[in-house]
């Protein structure tokens, strides 16, 4: 189901946010005009990718530096993906569809 | 044409280069040699994860099946004696054909001399995580050789196992030279803060096993202890590079786009000693980042797509509940800006000549290091490096 999850015009300055959708830890991003929602625990070692860095367009993780399509949430040359969800932006309020998606994994 | 690209090594060269040969649509076969009887795997768990967990899932790099799959043959306990143009040789005789060669055969523990023994460790491959981690029992003392990345590791894992750890560095901090002493006093305190006991500046005289344990002797002491570990920097294993006749000189020489002193020849990893545009001079690098960006690199040059490898080097270090960073090279650095507190150790350190950002350390600071690693090459002033307030990313 679809849940506010806060207004665009917070995302604009550092492009980056961790809200709480369904209970649980969800990092929006704003890249390029577009708002992209991953899960915020990093998949790799549970690392905050909301406390993170956007670069080249990717997710950066500040863990262990794990760049992540913030769309798919493909890692470069990893074989595990970061659970992403679908967003919505309405009259500059953000809404993001609470049931994760998990892309198919690949080496 | 290419008909088909041997890989020398069979650890994180071999795997990103397999993966990303066939990402680009290369279609001939891929050969893998490894001298080790183990899949190719990853190497930063083992002085980590791996030997805190007794858990080895999660640390292969490539599946059989994704191997048969993709026309990707492993050649495991395979020694490769040398390569010649269009072929390598294997120790047993054979000769494989190949198109475009990579060589990535890594290194080797540097040893102590004479310190050899059941109870003396060195780490570098899965089978010697294997021999160390039932040592790190909880209530065994365990002496700790080397305060770098491997050393510090491994006693964040030993203490993490209850047990104790006497860290000995021939230094007077760990990673001076790399950080500077007062950074690496940071990073001594670091462990001191887990229990550990730190001896500084003491170079190490001799390692003796014992009927029931282990003798290191130090400039100043003799310590006593159920085993040790000997983390002091690794050597490239180059012989394969000096039997072909290779440019060899601390490493496999390569040039900015992984190109050895032998047509379609390429070394990629901590045994290349690569040119980089940077510096202006060749450098050496074992860390896990470099050999990942060399291996995409060296197979872009391979199927003729002109590539060059420019960008700053980074590693990172995970110890207790820390992960360091470090990015680019400082050299001879005339300035150090502090973001944080390098006493609470949540801290970045930037590195800065003629005030230009040269590298970048830090505890739990991976945002900033992102962000050095995009500023390196740059004039950043030292107010804005240092302002919590301000996201560098902005500087970008």
């Amino acid at each position: 189901m679809w849940v506010y999850a806060g207004e665009l015009a917070e995302l604009a300055q550092r492009k980056k946010k961790q809200v709480t959708v369904g209970g649980r830890a969800v990092a929006l991003f704003l890249v390029d005009g577009t708002v992209y929602a991953l899960a915020d625990a990093c998949v790799h070692k549970g690392r905050s990718l909301s406390r993170g860095t956007l670069w080249r367009g990717a997710v950066i993780c500040p863990g262990h530096q794990w760049a992540f399509d913030p769309a798919t949430g493909r890692a470069e040359d990893q074989q595990v993906c970061q659970p992403t969800y679908e967003v919505e932006v309405r009259g500059g309020k953000v809404f993001v569809e609470s049931n994760e998606r998990i892309p198919s994994e690949t080496p | 044409m290419i008909d088909n690209i041997a890989v020398v090594g069979a650890g994180q060269v071999a795997a990103v280069a397999a993966r990303t040969l066939r990402r680009r649509g290369f279609e001939g076969r891929i050969d893998i040699f490894g001298d080790e009887p183990h899949w190719p795997y990853q190497r930063p768990p083992l002085s980590k994860e791996y030997l805190t967990d007794d858990d080895e899932s999660g640390l292969f790099l490539l599946t059989e099946s994704w191997c048969a799959r993709n026309d990707v043959h492993l050649r495991l306990a395979t020694s490769v004696t040398a390569v010649r143009p269009g072929r390598v040789e294997l120790s047993d005789g054979w000769e494989i054909a190949a198109s475009r060669v990579l060589i990535a055969t890594g290194g080797a523990p540097r040893r102590l001399p004479g310190a050899a023994g059941a109870r003396i460790h060195y780490l570098r491959t899965l089978d010697d995580a294997r021999r160390l981690r039932p040592a790190l029992r909880c209530g065994a003392r365990i002496l700790v050789i080397g305060g770098g990345f491997l050393g510090s590791e491994v006693a964040a894992a030993a203490r993490s196992r209850g047990a104790e750890v006497v860290l000995v560095e021939a230094l007077a901090a760990p990673l001076a030279p790399v950080v500077g002493s007062e950074l690496g006093a940071v990073c001594a305190d670091l462990h001191r803060s887990e229990g550990v006991e730190v001896h500084l500046g003491e170079p190490v005289e001799s390692v003796e096993e014992t009927a029931d344990g282990v003798v290191v002797t130090t400039s100043r002491r003799r310590l006593e202890g159920d085993a040790v570990v000997v983390g002091i920097g690794m050597v490239p294993n180059t012989a394969i590079g000096q039997r072909s006749g290779l440019a060899v000189d601390n490493g496999i020489e390569v040039d900015e786009y992984c190109r050895t002193s032998m047509p379609d020849v390429f070394a990629a990893g901590d045994v290349a000693n690569h040119f980089h545009p940077a510096y202006g001079r060749r450098v050496r690098v074992e860390h896990f980042d470099n050999a990942s960006k060399q291996a995409v690199v060296a197979v872009d040059n391979m199927l003729g797509r002109a590539t060059v490898y420019d960008e700053p080097h980074w590693s990172w270090s995970d110890q207790y509940d820390h992960t360091l960073h470090h990015t680019g090279e400082a050299g001879d650095w005339d300035e150090v800006v502090v973001r944080g507190s390098a006493s609470d150790r949540d801290f970045v350190a930037f590195f800065l000549r003629d005030g230009v950002l040269r590298a970048a350390f830090g505890i739990d600071r991976g945002s900033e290091i992102t962000a050095a690693r995009a500023l390196i090459g740059r004039a950043v002033p030292a107010h804005i490096l240092k302002d919590e307030d301000v996201d560098l990313m902005e500087q970008v």
